[in-house]
């Protein structure tokens, strides 16, 4: 519909896992970080 | 398909005299041409009202979520589908219904045909598959086959799923069908292009909520947009908020919608409402091989859980 | 704009991903901090309006995690 897919992830992380956690925090951030800013859908603006 | 009144008729005239039902929910004529009306019937007498013809295309299910009377209702094969959903989804029992199924050939386009006369209609009558349009006193011939509703076009559900009654017939239904050639069409764009697609698209909504209140799904008692703490959407026409509601409202309904077209036919501005829905349904035809509605007895896929569900997009 | 960081809305279930994510506090391990996290009690309280919301909001990414 016009974002980009890597925008939305999803991922399974048992609470033990942490280390699996900071894995993939960084990936999901480097990911974001290449699309750039988000324009779309943005309405934060008008909010007062 | 138009002979079908008279069984229309007869059968609700025997379900009201022997009390197998408190009303009939059927059509009645409208009072422009094109436009037919639900009706509620309660008096065998005034079973003259109901009409069927190509322009029933409002689907009667909407009118059936927690009634608690006992109803004999008349559906095409797509209204058929949704009567299903309902079951399924509690809205409605089994036990209170006597489904009139109507195997159903397909209904016009009023738009296609409104586009045709500029100087507007006067009257319309049918006959099998030509329509005859009075316009200014001249009148035309047209074939009805050309001029379908889009869902209409691509139906390969038009006999009725579920019936107690049926008022002809069953049709052929239509095969080598290419039902998502559009969504293909759209899913080949780059992120930007169908971003500039939908806001095109979406652009002359005035956000009347007509596509919602004529889908049979849309039975919240508070709709999302209606929500205030917190608000998803705000209410206005800004083109954020209106692409929220859509986007959001075809989410709502993926996996239940069966392409009953009437959330096109009610939009006041002409708005192609099936295309969010569509690629939800093509999506969950290919990821969970499921239709809507086509029977009562199995579960949808977001309701339960297989093994086999798609789940490769998660790290 | 090199830097510009993203703000991602992280959904984390309360059970699984919440906890990882307290563990990895814990241990004091290092991960970027550009996840915004929003507690939810399990992946099943989400929806697509919490998508879209927080992107009007003004979030870049999403993330769900359970």
């Amino acid at each position: 519909m016009g974002v980009e897919p890597g925008r939305l992830s999803f991922s399974w992380i048992s609470s033990a896992e942490s280390t699996k956690f900071v894995e993939v925090v960084k990936d999901v951030t480097a990911t974001v970080k290449a699309l750039g800013p988000n324009n779309n859908f943005k309405k934060a603006a008008k909010v007062a | 398909m138009l002979g079908y009144i008279d069984k229309i008729r007869e059968i609700s005239k025997r379900l009201l005299d022997e009390g197998r039902v408190d009303m009939i929910i059927g059509f009645r004529k409208g009072t422009i041409p094109m436009m037919n009306e639900p009706c509620f019937v309660k008096n065998s007498g005034e079973l003259s009202t109901l009409v069927w013809d190509s322009n029933c295309g409002i689907n009667l299910a909407n009118y059936l979520t927690d009634r608690k009377e006992k109803i004999g209702i008349v559906a095409k094969g797509c209204d058929s589908r949704n009567i299903v959903t309902h079951i399924i989804e509690n809205k409605i029992k089994r036990e209170k219904l006597v489904i009139i199924g109507i195997p159903c050939k397909g209904m016009i386009d009023k738009r296609k045909v409104a586009g045709m006369f500029e100087n507007g209609i006067d009257d319309i009558t049918e006959e099998d598959n030509i329509l005859r349009v009075k316009s200014r006193g001249v009148e035309t011939s047209l074939k009805k086959s050309d001029l379908l509703q889009e869902n209409c076009e691509l139906c390969i559900h038009r006999n009725p799923v579920i019936y107690d009654e049926l008022a002809g017939p069953l049709v052929e239904e239509q095969k080598d069908v290419d039902r998502y050639a559009d969504v293909r069409r759209i899913e080949a764009m780059t992120a930007p292009e169908k971003w500039e697609y939908f806001k095109d698209l979406i652009s002359p909504c005035i956000r009347c909520y007509a596509c919602r209140n004529a889908c049979p799904l849309c039975y919240c008692p508070t709709c999302f947009v209606d929500e205030s703490r917190p608000q998803w959407c705000g209410k206005g026409q800004d083109e954020i908020d209106t692409r929220t509601f859509h986007f959001l409202r075809a989410y709502h309904c993926a996996g239940r919608c069966t392409d009953c077209g009437a959330c096109e036919r009610a939009c006041p501005v002409g708005i192609k409402v099936r295309q969010f829905t569509s690629k939800l349904n093509k999506d969950c035809l290919d990821m969970f091989g499921w239709e809507a509605g086509l029977s009562p007895d199995q579960r949808p896929p977001l309701d339960t859980y297989k093994p086999a569900d798609p789940g490769d997009f998660i790290k | 704009m090199s830097d510009w960081e993203p703000k991602i809305a992280s959904f984390l279930c309360n059970w699984c991903s919440y906890g990882a994510a307290d563990l990895a506090g814990v241990g004091r391990m290092e991960y970027p901090p550009n996840i915004r996290v929003i507690r939810i009690p399990c992946t099943g309280r989400m929806s697509p309006k919490f998508f879209l919301a927080a992107l009007m909001q003004g979030a870049d990414g999403v993330w769900v995690s359970g």
